[in-house]
């Protein structure tokens, strides 16, 4: 059983380190993506109760766009993005290189979208963890949800409602020059993942 | 009209408040199952998260669908409740996933209706109504005054069940 209090000190400047250089990672491949830079803001890693999760993203019955990916490999976990509607579509104008407000709904093309910027912030952000710990890790394809944020949030609290008590929260706020979309990245890393970050410490100490 | 009672995750709420609506919001896997005693006008809501109980838990939690159930019944039974002629209904139970490559390798919601099955079954109880499975989240509103339960999708509009 795996709960908060395995969270010590220790283990969260770990997370601290990978995380901020995963989510600065993860821009980078963003940015690539879009071909102009784009800046991360204020990445914040925070240790949240598997239970509270619905307060943290606007209600358990607003609407939001959930993009959902499994890491497999020495390192194991799930990792959700989170955004709420309104702002996934400003994100796919900004994908699309149209003004803002040109997107109204998500259709395929859209949504495919949606997936590859799971799949890049993805890739990025696992790829700065594994350098970080020595292990190798990949993420599987993503899947693009578009619900109420209780419905989406069910998907990481099913897979582990039963074992894990808590999941680690990371908020960014990515900027491209104007425009601003806030991100909450949502990873859930299984428990001997946690090992290999706690491993990963005493390696560097 | 009171506010809104939010049954949150692994949550149950007994009320006999005619002026309370107990709301379980953004079911996805979950399951919403109610239960209510039209002659007490007592009303009850389980949130379950997972199918079975864990070792460890409560014998009673509402997390778990077979736990939740019974935790119901006696916790309903305790004030006047009697569930021979109580009315029960259900909603939730979706494969999020159901569309993604990654659905066949959990499909809680499928599971969770299961357990609930085979829990009442056990327990000789027939549901009256339920909106289970597919692939959308469900706002359940259970209102105490009538005992009806509604179901809501995502820009959909309430539906009885």
């Amino acid at each position: 059983m795996l709960d908060s209090t395995h969270f010590d000190e220790d283990l969260l400047k770990t997370l601290h380190a990978v995380a901020g250089a995963g989510i600065h990672n993860a821009a980078r491949g963003f940015s690539s993506l879009l071909g102009h830079q784009i800046q991360v803001l204020n990445p914040v890693v925070r240790v949240v109760p598997i239970l509270e999760i619905p307060r943290y993203v606007g209600g358990p019955e607003s609407e939001a766009i959930g993009i959902y990916l499994r890491a497999e490999g020495d390192i194991a976990g799930q990792i959700m993005l989170i955004i709420p509607f309104h702002k996934g579509l400003e994100l796919v104008d900004l994908l699309m290189d149209v003004p803002a407000g040109t997107t109204t709904q998500l259709g395929s093309l859209e949504r495919s979208a949606l997936g590859e910027v799971g799949n890049l912030t993805g890739t990025f952000f696992l790829n700065a963890v594994a350098n970080l710990t020595g292990t190798s890790v990949r993420p599987t394809p993503p899947a693009v949800i578009v619900d109420m944020v209780g419905a989406i949030l069910d998907v990481i609290i099913a897979t582990t409602g039963g074992v894990t008590e808590s999941v680690i929260l990371m908020q960014a706020e990515f900027i491209d020059g104007e425009r601003s979309v806030e991100t909450n990245f949502w990873v859930i890393p299984d428990p001997t993942t946690l090992k290999t970050f706690r491993n990963g410490v005493s390696a560097e100490s | 009209m009171n506010d809104p009672i939010n049954v949150g995750l692994g949550e149950r709420v007994i009320s006999a408040d005619p002026a309370d609506v107990l709301v379980a919001y953004g079911l996805g896997s979950c399951l919403g199952i109610s239960m209510y005693d039209p002659v007490r006008r007592l009303c009850g809501m389980i949130h379950a998260v997972l199918p079975q109980r864990m070792n460890g838990a409560e014998p009673d939690s509402a997390r778990f669908v077979d736990s939740g159930i019974e935790g119901l019944i006696h916790e309903m039974e305790r004030r006047g409740a009697d569930p021979r002629r109580s009315i029960f209904r259900m909603a939730g139970g979706a494969n999020m996933l159901l569309a993604s490559g990654v659905s066949h390798t959990f499909d809680i919601g499928n599971r969770n209706v299961e357990a609930a099955l085979r829990t009442f079954q056990r327990l000789g109880i027939v549901l009256k109504a339920k909106d289970v499975g597919g692939n959308l989240g469900r706002t359940v509103r259970l209102y105490v005054a009538d005992g009806r339960m509604t179901v809501r999708i995502l820009n959909g509009k309430e539906q009885e069940l």
